[in-house]
């Protein structure tokens, strides 16, 4: 469950931080995607994971920039720009593939994450390996939304940062700079979601293939709207999305006389009746996708 | 004025933007011009190819047209692909179903009505979240859209699999009989009836902004939904029929490409960008900042970017998704033609 729930951790964070600082950036599967094939491709060729998680988060970064310039500096629309983000993460990492790996006939595929083992504490029935049985990345990734969370609703910059996204103009009055914020958020962003990325292939998959993320970035988003932008709430809805897939994969083989299809359509479905149920109208940061014209 | 350094400025961009990707040829041993040169060759430079890019324009161009209905109220339609598989696999089932039992002209408009219905319904659900609740309509549109694959992929292995096999390991539905697809206007291509439908219309979509109230307040939405609102425009209401019509357009993009083109439902692959008519079309309608004659232009510049792409890849074995590449670099340069729009404009109420 946790293995499948982590790569939606690390978008649903940086997104998070993102959208609190009033940016939506709906490029995160894009920039998922670009993590997955650096994350990969170092690993297969560097053998080092902490290379390959960093490159990965850094090449996130880049892509994140992008869509930094045209919605902060330019004032673009947000959602067309992220858009173009999720084109160009979607082609480049399929170009990427094809021109690194495109010589070989069986797709390669880089070896499993170490996993911690402690002695006695690993051993304990259920929640042992759980808690103590799980790869560095992973700790690392739940650090990262805990610290999140302290970050956003404990500290003075948290304040500042959430304040810019919920009215910029009172933010500089108090002498914050909204453009400096909402950079270095959208940049945190998409360093995170190319680490989400890069743990899809690096821990989950083991190789990359076409489009991998299949809408995991999207899914992310939506359970931001269900965690009602608390990092908290949306790290317990990653857990419950990631346990009931992995419930359904169980059931399904159960089940073989249900068609798969059904199975492979809930998790969508799921998001959209879930945002159904829960989003409501209000909850977010009032300024959230508008652009701010200093002194205008 | 303002028009004129949009207009030029787009042009400039799409430029950048296609020379930037065309140095994604040289990772496969390509230097980046006789990637480009081979690239327009491949789509424009015979007549083949250019017969295959103006047929291939029908799928993008209707897309077009139905995306732009309500981004031009900057509701984003992002489920069209969708729309568009569930439109396709609506119309089939018609012209299977009432092939024996109906003449040939009321079995195709039977299928062209209900592939409308079936991508307007699907798009339902989103649409209602979004102006009710205010619910991103991105996420669940999309998320819509993997709804449909799948969908697609059970009924052509399940209920509609067809008796013979048109592509061998290939799912499929039976193929409709040949009686029943539109006419090839110019022998031996692609160029037919759907053409002449989704030129017809792109001059209704031109109609619908320019001279109609729900043009007009559509537009007004699109510049701020408050003022809108002062203005009293029934916001909800006009958000409401913008979507239908996007979903209901965007149904009948599967129909035409199904009695126009293919003859038979095929599984869709998510991530393969060639058929993918659903998400191209959010490129080709946003390039052209949601203006019909632009669409047209840019439907037909897209869709020789794929037929070019096509060449290059059994050519030189350039994989096809550099197209996806250049389609976000395009759109990621089109907002900046938005921006130049809509910040010298400001409404007056």
């Amino acid at each position: 469950m946790l293995p499948r729930a982590l790569p939606i951790i690390a978008a649903a964070t940086g997104e998070l931080v993102d959208q609190s600082a009033g940016i939506l950036n709906l490029g995160v599967e894009g920039i998922m995607l670009i993590g997955t094939i650096v994350g990969f491709f170092t690993d297969f060729y560097t053998g080092s994971l902490l290379l390959a998680f960093l490159f990965a988060g850094v090449a996130g970064t880049l892509l994140a920039l992008l869509h930094a310039v045209a919605s902060i500096s330019l004032r673009a629309d947000q959602v067309v720009s992220g858009t173009a983000i999720w084109f160009i993460g979607w082609g480049l990492s399929g170009v990427a593939y094809r021109a690194l790996f495109g010589n070989y006939l069986v797709p390669p595929t880089i070896a499993a994450l170490p996993h911690l083992q402690l002695p006695v504490l690993t051993s304990i029935p259920i929640i042992g390996p759980i808690l103590f049985g799980q790869d560095p990345a992973a700790y690392f990734i739940l650090l990262m939304i805990v610290l999140t969370h302290y970050f956003l609703f404990h500290t003075q910059t948290g304040l500042n940062l959430r304040t810019v996204g919920e009215d910029p103009r009172t933010a500089e009055e108090m002498g914050v700079n909204p453009i400096r914020y909402r950079y270095a958020a959208t940049m945190f962003g998409g360093f995170m979601a190319g680490i989400g990325g890069a743990y899809l292939t690096i821990a989950v998959t083991g190789t990359f293939y076409y489009d991998l993320t299949a809408g995991l970035g999207f899914i992310a988003v939506a359970l931001i709207y269900f965690g009602k932008w608390k990092p908290l709430r949306t790290l317990v809805g990653c857990l419950v999305y990631g346990a009931v897939y992995v419930l359904f994969l169980t059931i399904q083989t159960h089940f073989l006389m249900i068609p798969y299809q059904f199975f492979a359509m809930w998790p969508y479905l799921a998001i959209v009746v879930i945002l159904a149920a829960v989003a409501a109208k209000s909850g977010g940061p009032a300024s959230l996708a508008k652009p701010y014209e200093k002194g205008a | 004025m303002v028009e004129t350094a949009r207009v030029l400025a787009l042009v400039g961009f799409v430029i950048v933007a296609v020379f930037a990707s065309s140095l994604l040829f040289s990772l496969f041993g390509i230097p980046p011009l006789t990637g480009l040169v081979s690239l327009f060759k491949f789509g424009f430079g015979t007549p083949g190819a250019f017969a295959s890019t103006v047929g291939g324009m029908v799928p993008l161009l209707i897309m077009a047209v139905g995306l732009s209905v309500p981004f031009t109220a900057r509701v984003w339609n992002i489920g069209g692909q969708g729309q568009f598989v569930i439109g396709s696999i609506v119309s089939t089932w018609v012209g299977l179903e009432f092939a024996k039992s109906a003449p040939p002209g009321v079995v195709i408009l039977l299928a062209l009505v209900s592939s409308f219905l079936g991508g307007a319904m699907w798009l339902v659900p989103p649409i209602l979240m979004r102006i009710y609740r205010g619910i991103n309509e991105v996420i669940t549109t999309l998320m819509m859209n993997f709804v449909s694959v799948f969908l697609l992929d059970w009924l052509i292995t399940g209920p509609m699999e067809g008796r013979q096999a048109i592509a061998l390991n290939e799912p499929s539905s039976a193929p409709l009989p040949g009686y029943l697809m539109f006419p090839s206007l110019v022998p031996g291509t692609n160029i037919g009836l759907g053409l002449v439908f989704a030129l017809f219309l792109a001059v209704a979509f031109f109609f619908l902004m320019k001279y109609t109230r729900l043009g007009y307040e559509l537009r007004l939405i699109g510049q701020g939904v408050g003022a809108a609102r002062y203005a009293g425009v029934a916001v909800e209401r006009d958000m409401l029929i913008a979507s239908l019509i996007s979903g209901g357009i965007a149904g009948v993009a599967g129909m035409v490409q199904i009695f126009g083109a293919t003859g038979v439902l095929l599984p869709q692959v998510f991530s393969d960008i060639t058929t993918s008519y659903g998400y191209v079309g959010i490129p080709v309608a946003l390039i052209a900042s949601l203006n019909p004659i632009g669409i047209i232009l840019s439907a037909f510049f897209f869709s020789g970017i794929l037929t070019g792409a096509y060449g290059m890849e059994l050519a030189y074995d350039i994989p096809i998704d550099v197209v996806t590449a250049v389609y976000g670099m395009v759109m990621f340069l089109a907002p900046l033609g938005f921006h130049i729009r809509f910040s010298k404009r400001k409404l007056r109420v």
